[in-house]
């Protein structure tokens, strides 16, 4: 079998506030195509380890490489158009408040990407489109629901041809019903073969989509590997708790 | 009837005269002013360590010093280092400082309330700072800031008669002319002031379609 080319490596992500460790020497490498999934309780170093990925939150330590090219932060102009190649899909959805669904997607082509209008329309409206929203549009954040907000979101940075999606908790926000909307999305970006990594709590999803399945706590990866191995026969006590306790909660609901 | 052509050929025309200065003076200043708050606040924000203590020291020297003190140095200071201002320059530039420093604080408030994660979503999508702040931030912290902005456009309209004492004649200026002429200070400043509550009333009334225009559903106010 072929091997995938690796889209996105990082290494030994570090990040501290003060005296605090929130994340310790992180590595994770993603193939074309792959599906990553963190999980690990509530500020345990996911949303920190995603957001130092794309240099929202900037590390202490680490280093990345989208596409075999290292990616140093201090160039204002490599690390801007490498934020273009790489989507964040946030747990609180993040729309921009002041523009409606189609000026949302489309304010990245116009303005980071110098796109024409009618062509940024035309983009904008099918990735709105492909997300089930063409017929709201027009409509603002505030008047739509947070499974639409969502996916307006998926849409928004889909529309900026992302080499990989860095999705942080993105149905943590929703009520269960709205919650499958948002995964169907998800589950069809991974079928037409999309690069991404999810954090998340619904463990039915992870188990059923995910390529590998990373388990973080207090900053630290603990334990790595496929979902049959993490739920079936974790190595670390912790894991199986986590894995048993949150499968109790939630169920294995998809 | 001497009263009534004295009052027709003399109060009225000195009034519409100085009214019109005052109006020249009010909208470039609200405008002028209204910018430099923009910026300022966006800077005294987002400046980073430099620029942001830049701002912030002309705010507190332009919020601290009296008005009529600025506009003396504007006028009477000035020349002492060879630049001359008309006394209508020195007062537009005057206004618009001051103005300036109190709109930039309605705008750094409503900058402040801007939640981090427009920021992030913004950057994520690989904004640059420049074009973060104009499409994304200032859009949704003007709306917020107007309220208050309008506040002080209004509070503009009623210190614009400061600048009769750096002999720039306006409204108070001509009233106080006539006054001292006729000694009926009650009746004309009685006028004089209901021409500037007038000024004001269209003010808000502007100011309100202004507000309404922008108004988008998440912006809103709620009525109870």
């Amino acid at each position: 079998m072929k091997e995938k080319p690796c889209v996105l490596r990082v290494e030994n992500m570090t990040k501290r506030y003060g005296q605090k460790v929130v994340l310790q020497d992180a590595t994770l490498s993603v193939d074309e195509g792959e599906l990553k999934v963190l999980i690990g309780p509530s500020g345990g170093g996911k949303s920190t380890f995603l957001q130092c990925i794309n240099f929202l939150v900037t590390p202490d330590k680490g280093r990345v490489w989208l596409d075999g090219k290292e990616i140093l932060p201090n160039h204002k102009r490599d690390l801007y158009a490498y934020r273009q190649c790489v989507g964040m899909i946030f747990q609180d959805f993040n729309l921009f408040d002041h523009l409606t669904a189609l000026e949302n997607v489309r304010i990245g082509l116009t303005r980071v990407r110098g796109m024409e209008k009618e062509e940024s329309k035309e983009k904008a409206t099918v990735e709105l489109d492909r997300v089930g929203l063409a017929d709201h549009l027009h409509k603002y954040p505030a008047q739509l629901s947070g499974g639409q907000k969502q996916r307006v979101s998926i849409a928004r940075a889909l529309a900026m041809d992302p080499k990989v999606i860095l999705l942080d908790e993105p149905t943590s926000a929703l009520d269960p019903e709205l919650i499958t909307e948002v995964l169907a999305v998800i589950r069809n970006l991974r079928a037409r073969g999309m690069t991404m990594v999810m954090s998340t709590h619904q463990i039915g999803f992870a188990r059923e989509m995910a390529d590998e399945i990373i388990f973080l706590e207090d900053g630290l990866i603990l334990e790595t590997g496929t979902s049959d191995k993490i739920f079936s026969c974790p190595k670390c006590e912790r894991t199986k708790e986590f894995c048993s306790k949150i499968v109790e909660l939630y169920g294995n609901s998809r | 009837m001497n009263e009534l052509f004295f009052i027709q050929h003399e109060v009225m025309p000195a009034l519409l005269r100085g009214m019109i200065i005052s109006v020249e003076l009010i909208i470039p200043s609200a405008i002028c002013g209204l910018c430099i708050g923009v910026v300022m606040g966006v800077l005294r924000v987002f400046g980073g360590p430099v620029l942001s203590r830049i701002a912030d020291t002309y705010v507190m020297i332009f919020r601290g010093f009296p008005l009529v003190v600025q506009l003396f140095i504007w006028y009477f200071g000035l020349p002492h280092i060879g630049i001359y201002l008309s006394p209508f320059v020195a007062s537009v530039v005057g206004f618009s400082l001051c103005s300036g420093a109190y709109h930039s604080e309605y705008i750094r408030g409503a900058l402040l309330s801007i939640k981090r994660g427009q920021l992030l979503a913004a950057q994520s999508l690989g904004f640059t700072k420049t074009k973060m702040l104009i499409s994304i931030i200032i859009p949704q912290a003007f709306r917020r800031a107007l309220p208050g902005c309008g506040n002080e456009i209004i509070y503009l309209i009623k210190y614009s008669s400061l600048a009769y004492m750096i002999t720039c004649i306006e409204l108070t200026g001509q009233g106080k002319i006539i006054a001292s002429e006729t000694f009926k200070y009650t009746e004309i400043f009685f006028v004089v002031g209901l021409v500037y509550l007038a000024l004001t009333t269209v003010a808000s009334w502007l100011l309100l379609r202004v507000e309404n225009r922008l108004r988008l559903p998440g912006f809103d106010h709620y009525s109870m």
